[in-house]
């Protein structure tokens, strides 16, 4: 009996053992993963989100610059797309969406609200043109949009 | 996506691990099986009911946990095959090493006290005390005198001796600026002296005891740590270059002087040649290691307790005879998680004496691994130390349990950031 069981079970614990490891190893590949397109060049079409704080002062993982290429969630749960660990932040706090040729930012039903040059949005969402201040959480960005949408 | 929620936690893999381990022990026979399914029982709420804690209360890092149970677990399963009384108490002693590391944790973090300045006098002193005491009272088991024995208990000083020395190490490197050295006469002359060479006079008074006990592993592992403290926290590269040439110097001295290095030495370059005597520890391990092929023999089915000291040293070479290549790797692939969630905190804290005490231990934790496994596998010299959290021993499982709990306490108190990634994972 004994045999039997412990042929059987050394396959298992070495299962149990790597299918730990990969939990373990996962799970902190999504503490530290956050969407980044640091490689990309500036120069794209796509508008992009740009940190004003300094990111030292911040006691959490941020990028310089968030690219928004399609629709994007940002918030502190890893199901976003842009996921910050910023405790002011909700877990979906904001979404940015591309409609009528112009950008927007919704709020998700954020406990701490985001503001566009320090007005809340509301329900009905806001639009964004180049330049604008975007307040979430603890973090300030700068909506860049350098390319001109009324050409098409 | 929402893999964290489903049956193949982390946590469940180690429950799961447990629940199975104990009923190969129930089957592995002896006359007190069924104490063995109560005390998995216990094991399993035990780790279970704290690492829940640890995640409901957002204490800090919910790995290093974890990857201490994994490890523990796969100590206990090979010990109690290996012994079933040894194994029994090693799961006593595991109890007993959580709780330590759950009491450790609350009192640093709550309390300042092991940070505090005047501490900087008490470590060393404290260290130098329980040398002492070692020196005057111990016995010598296995060759090294390093055993005291209260009240029918024995215990190996040096065991906490070493995390002292890492916090002291920590005040030191946090309070450097102020260390004052006032009348220090060199050969005559009174000159200002870099205050780290005062670390350094405690570093090699400490590893002056242990040689003066014959604690070569022991000895090993402070240099080691002592030189990666150099490393990471001063920046005199010559200084390190000295130490080095210091190190080589010694062990070379120290091998033409004692007829106990010059046996490890001689192991290791070539055991074939006293397979029957000297050299008959390492070859069994190289055996056991090798007949143990890519899945292991099955627990129980093997002989590695040929081997003598299997259970505590050479602990290594009965999981790769048992458990296999996969098996071994798997174990080693473990400490390189635990080190590096170490390594992380102290990267991520902004406390040099949090950061240098988390990269002490961690440093602990990482060299005597390397120094052992490296041993039984024939990589360095042997010298006998214990293998963090596997290996069998009170001394050696409470006190890795207690830097353990220090580990948890300092990322704690990291940037509030680190204990939200937990809710965002839910």
């Amino acid at each position: 009996m004994f045999e039997i069981l412990a042929s059987f079970l050394k396959y298992v614990f070495i299962i149990i053992i790597y299918y730990f490891i990969y939990g373990i190893i996962r799970l902190i590949y999504l503490d530290i993963s956050t969407t980044t397109h640091t490689g990309r060049s500036l120069s794209s079409k796509d508008p992009y989100l740009k940190l004003i704080n300094r990111r030292e002062s911040l006691n959490f993982k941020v990028e310089e610059s968030y690219f928004l290429d399609s629709t994007k969630t940002i918030g502190r749960s890893n199901k976003n797309q842009i996921i910050i660990k910023d405790p002011f932040l909700s877990s979906e706090h904001a979404e940015f969406v591309f409609k009528n040729n112009y950008w927007y930012v919704f709020d998700l039903g954020s406990k701490n609200g985001v503001y566009v040059n320090n007005l809340k949005v509301e329900d009905i969402g806001q639009s964004l043109n180049d330049g604008d201040t975007i307040h979430l959480g603890q973090l300030d960005f700068i909506f860049v949009d350098q390319f001109d949408r009324s050409d098409r | 996506m929402n893999g964290s929620n489903s049956i193949f936690k982390p946590v469940r893999m180690v429950l799961l691990f447990n629940f199975l381990a104990f009923i190969l022990m129930y089957f592995y026979g002896s006359e007190n099986s069924l104490n063995v399914l109560l005390l998995g029982l216990a094991v399993i709420f035990t780790i279970g009911i704290l690492y829940h804690i640890i995640k409901v209360y957002d204490w800090g890092d919910e790995y290093l946990f974890l990857i201490a149970s994994m490890l523990c677990s796969i100590g206990i399963l090979m010990i109690y095959r290996l012994d079933p009384d040894y194994g029994i108490r090693q799961i006593k002693w595991f109890g007993l090493g959580t709780a330590v590391f759950f009491l450790t944790f609350i009192f640093l973090g709550k309390t300042k006290f092991w940070s505090s300045k005047p501490m900087i006098y008490a470590y060393p002193l404290i260290s130098i005390f329980l040398f002492s005491v070692t020196l005057i009272f111990g016995q010598r088991i296995g060759g090294a005198k390093n055993w005291i024995e209260i009240f029918g208990i024995n215990v190996q000083p040096w065991e906490i001796i070493k995390l002292l020395y890492v916090f002291y190490a920590g005040l030191f490197f946090s309070n450097r600026e102020l260390i004052y050295l006032p009348t220090v006469n060199l050969k005559g002359k009174a000159i200002k002296i870099n205050s780290i060479f005062l670390f350094s006079l405690i570093s090699y008074v400490h590893l002056g005891f242990l040689v003066l006990q014959r604690e070569w592993g022991g000895a090993v592992l402070l240099f080691l740590i002592f030189f990666s403290f150099l490393y990471a926290f001063d920046n005199h590269r010559s200084f390190l270059f000295v130490n080095g040439v210091f190190a080589l110097v010694g062990g070379f001295v120290g091998y033409l002087l004692l007829d106990h290095i010059q046996v490890r030495i001689w192991t290791w370059i070539d055991p074939w040649s006293d397979m029957a005597g000297k050299g008959y520890q390492i070859t069994q391990s190289l055996f056991a290691i090798g007949a143990g092929g890519f899945f292991g023999t099955g627990i129980g089915l093997g002989n590695p307790e040929i081997i003598p000291e299997v259970h505590t040293d050479f602990i290594f070479s009965a999981i790769c005879e048992e458990m296999g290549i996969f098996g071994g790797v798997a174990v080693v692939l473990l400490y390189f998680l635990l080190v590096y969630r170490g390594i992380k905190i102290s990267l991520r804290i902004d406390n040099i004496f949090y950061k240098a005490a988390s990269f002490g231990i961690t440093a602990i934790f990482g060299f005597q691994t390397f120094i052992i496994i490296g041993g039984v596998i024939k990589l360095v010299p042997l010298t006998g130390i214990t293998l963090p959290f596997i290996s069998y021993g009170g001394s050696s499982l409470i006190s890795t349990f207690l830097a353990l709990g220090a580990l948890q306490a300092v990322s704690m108190k990291n940037s509030f950031s680190a204990s939200k990634v937990v809710e965002a994972d839910e």
